[in-house]
């Protein structure tokens, strides 16, 4: 049985390295007497392993290795199966369901629309979902800014992702984003089908059309169309040394090498490089402004709260989108007054299992919050 | 815009202070020309002067209590330097700031180490406030034995301390196509630098056994956005760590609050918060960020992922557009100083070039040069009135990698990568010692075969 010694902690990925003929990597193994660092990395750097009780410039102390440290507990079935909600691209670890595109939509339409747009389309900050045909999309990821008026890559799930897991286990994991964790796995299956659907994608064959239903078999037969496209190759025994080969290639991600006594040192720029300056203000919207001076800080005044500004800065998000009732949606409002206006209160401070987040996100005191509560419900009675 | 001039330094300065600084300028003014001589010997001290009301006037902080030790039981800084914080922009925020980022005053920053307060902070789904007594770590997949660990448990393991940065791989990722921030906060402050101890995965691994098959390791984070990144073996089993204390005290909850990972010189992003699982298995996972974001899209189609260290980079950070030389006199002698960093090694060298990167002369690196950590450099210069530079520095590191020119990087990996962009930067100094941000490069067009080139080169 493999036991995990030193020696193997210190040459497991070497031996690797051996075993599949790789060469690169191993020219300047040879151990030093010195703290230098000695080869190759994964990533095209060096590391520094323990030589003579120190690492680089560190000393450490030597008695940590080869010491087991007996620690911990094993977790329990449960609680490994509570925790382990990731999904990869063979299926592992994805649960059977099924959700049809119908019900994304409507899903989508009452937790999502508010911050990624109609049909996935985007705004707000957050990430768009789908711009259009993915697969006529995805050639626009070649497409390169380089002058003023030229359009550029088009990197939305269904033209730029490589792997439709990712979703799945993301949107389970991860959204919506003030509520997570909230959603069955049906659901999750809905929106995704949803979200194949704007995104005019294809499942062996069969257009995910409006009618079109998800489920566990059908979902593992999605195939990316930019699934070819990442480098270096990450799957399967030759991974991690396809990716150090990769990176043992300064010009594969746009990096120089040089020999420090042969650097340029005069002349360096192409003849053709000018001094580019910012475009108008530039970025320039900085929170707080720029400021080096030293002097006391300005007392905050206590100005009278403006609810209406509170409302727009913190809860029109979602309740001017249809998300939630607006003020002066009488209609809306009505079920929710018939509560009674402490529950109103307690349910937006505390937030609801419906969407509301805890005060709707914001960092507005309690007694703001209400002052906010009450400018709404006074427009909707 | 006069970045110098703040809201607060208009409105709130009391008259008495206002006049105070003025008195001292007039001072500073007329004893200028005997500064030099008079420090020589009291024999020539300029009698006919009245002097600095700063030393004549006594202050009421020299007069009276302060304040008793028993007050700020954690201490806090001074209330003059209010303005030395982290800042955001919206145009880098969703989510009611909760998927959003805030950056580090660097040119404010002095020595290799930035404070727990002013260290950046991005977050995915807002700061986890996490109680300890609450939060456990879970190490399970291909390993002998899996394990579930209390804080308590996980301090227990022997612990080292090591000084390294952490960088977004977006830091001055907006400026592909040009100059976009006249900051120095905002172009390269996505990054900061601090002595974090806690335990190599190593070691913990020791005891765990890591089967022979696990070639990839999830780490996974307890916050609501569960944020997720596959790291491959060598690296955990080389320096990546688990940390849970930063200058000497514990982290913050905006660095991930009891514990997060932390993987020397790699992606900020692979250093998850609020650290709760470990998984070991034979095949990487495609985790949201490092598929549809982290990955660094080329001109060819297709992009770069598991894109881990970020690559030798180093920026001028005295001048700077937020604190330029507007103040100097013709003559002053002053420092120029800056920071250069790998996360591929050691920095071995720092140049400094006086014309935007045409012709180069060596600067000199200052204090601790530590593997994977902020390194300070420096270079002596006499300011000459009126005189315009562009400032443009260069780091090599001892993998042997040196910064490229603009036009070298984006010959390569184009304009739309986002991430890793470490091409020398450039400030211009103005005529009046004004500071802004510009870029030396070439106009790019393209092949029919869509390789990119430089317009108009032979």
């Amino acid at each position: 049985m493999f036991k995990l010694n030193k020696k193997l902690l210190i040459s497991i990925s070497a031996a690797t390295a051996l075993s599949l003929g790789l060469s690169a990597c191993m020219e300047s193994a040879a151990p030093t007497q010195s703290a230098a660092p000695v080869k190759a990395s994964i990533d095209g750097g060096v590391s520094y392993p323990v030589v003579d009780g120190k690492t680089g410039p560190y000393y450490v102390n030597t008695q940590f290795q080869g010491v087991k440290i007996n620690n911990g507990r094993a977790p329990t079935h449960a609680e490994y199966e509570e925790w382990n909600s990731d999904i990869m691209p063979d299926g592992t670890g994805l649960p059977e369901g099924e959700g049809s595109v119908e019900e994304g939509e409507e899903i989508y339409e009452a937790q999502c629309v508010m911050c990624h747009g109609d049909f996935g389309s985007g705004g707000g900050g957050y990430p768009a979902l789908s711009k259009g045909n993915a697969q006529e999309l995805h050639e626009s990821l070649t497409y390169q800014r380089i002058k003023p008026d030229t359009d550029g890559p088009v990197r939305v799930f269904g033209t730029y992702w490589p792997q439709a897991s990712t979703l799945w286990w993301y949107i389970k994991d991860a959204m919506p984003h003030p509520l997570t964790d909230s959603l069955t796995d049906d659901e999750v299956y809905a929106l995704v089908a949803y979200i194949l659907n704007v995104n005019e994608m294809e499942i062996d064959g069969q257009e995910v059309d409006d009618e079109y239903v998800l489920n566990r078999e059908k979902f593992l037969k999605i195939k990316m169309p930019n699934v070819d496209a990442f480098e270096p190759k990450i799957d399967g025994p030759n991974g991690p040394e396809n990716v150090r080969k990769y990176f043992a290639n300064p010009d594969n991600f746009g990096a120089q090498k040089v020999k420090p006594s042969e650097r340029c040192m005069t002349n360096c720029q192409e003849p053709t490089a000018k001094v580019v300056y910012i475009q108008g203000a530039g970025i320039s919207d900085f929170h707080p402004p720029l400021s080096a001076v030293r002097d006391l800080p300005v007392e905050k005044k206590e100005t009278n709260f403006d609810a209406k500004k509170a409302y727009a800065d913190n809860c029109a998000m979602c309740h001017d989108t249809g998300a939630a009732p607006a003020p002066g949606d009488k209609a809306g409002w009505s079920s929710i007054l018939a509560r009674g206006i402490d529950t109103v209160y307690k349910n937006g401070i505390e937030g609801t299992d419906t969407g509301m987040p805890p005060m709707g996100g914001s960092s507005l005191t309690k007694e703001q919050f209400k002052t906010v509560v009450d400018y709404i419900v006074n427009q909707s009675k | 815009m006069d970045i110098k001039k703040s809201q607060q330094d208009l409105d709130s300065v009391s008259n008495d202070t206002k006049s105070n600084s003025i008195d001292r300028r007039d001072f500073f003014r007329k004893t200028a020309a005997l500064s030099v001589g008079a420090l020589a010997s009291t024999a020539a001290l300029a009698s006919e002067e009245k002097g600095d009301p700063a030393i004549l006037e006594p202050q009421e902080w020299g007069t009276k209590w302060g304040d008793p030790v028993t007050k700020n039981l954690y201490g806090m800084p001074s209330k003059y330097e209010h303005n030395v914080t982290r800042r955001y922009t919206k145009l880098l925020a969703s989510g009611n700031f909760r998927a959003s980022i805030t950056v580090t005053p660097i040119q404010e920053s002095s020595g290799i180490i930035t404070p727990n307060g002013l260290f950046f902070s991005r977050s995915h789904g807002g700061v986890a406030h996490i109680d300890p007594n609450e939060h456990r770590l879970m190490i399970t997949g291909l390993v002998e034995k899996p394990i579930v660990l209390t804080m308590k448990q996980l301090k227990r393991y022997p612990s080292v301390t090591r000084t390294h940065f952490i960088e977004c791989p977006a830091n001055g990722g907006q400026e592909w196509r040009g100059p976009q921030y006249n900051s120095l906060q905002f172009a390269k402050g996505f990054m900061s630098c601090a002595e974090w101890t806690g335990v190599y995965i190593k070691t913990i691994l020791e005891d765990l056994g890591l089967k022979p098959e696990a070639r990839w390791m999830l780490a996974e984070g307890g916050d609501s956005s569960k944020m997720g990144r596959t790291l491959p073996i060598e690296k955990v089993l080389d320096d990546a760590m688990i940390v849970w204390g930063q200058n000497g005290e514990a982290l913050r909850p905006e660095q991930g609050y009891p514990v997060r990972l932390l993987v020397p010189g790699w992606e900020g992003n692979l250093c998850v918060k609020w650290l709760r699982r470990l998984d070991f298995a034979s095949e990487p996972w495609y985790c949201k960020e490092e598929t549809s974001k982290y990955t660094v899209l080329k001109p060819t189609g297709k992009a770069i992922q598991h894109f881990y260290a970020n690559e030798v980079n180093s920026t001028v950070t005295s001048p700077s557009p937020e604190i330029d030389w507007s103040d100097l006199e013709d003559g002053d002698i002053v420092e120029i100083e800056g920071l250069a960093w790998s996360g591929m090694g050691t920095i071995t060298g720092v140049d400094i070039s006086f014309d935007g990167g045409k012709n180069y002369v060596e600067a000199q690196l200052k204090g601790l040069v530590l593997p994977k950590c902020w390194t300070r450099w420096s270079y002596m210069h006499t300011y000459k009135k009126g005189q315009e530079l562009l400032l443009t520095s260069r780091a090599m590191d001892d993998a042997g990698y040196i910064q490229p020119t603009v036009d070298q990087e984006i010959l390569k990996v184009g304009v739309e990568a986002v991430y890793h962009r470490n091409a020398v930067e450039t400030w211009k100094v103005e005529k009046d010692g004004k500071v802004t941000h510009v870029e030396v490069r070439s106009q790019l067009d393209r092949k029919p075969n869509g390789e990119l080139v430089i317009e108009g080169k032979a």
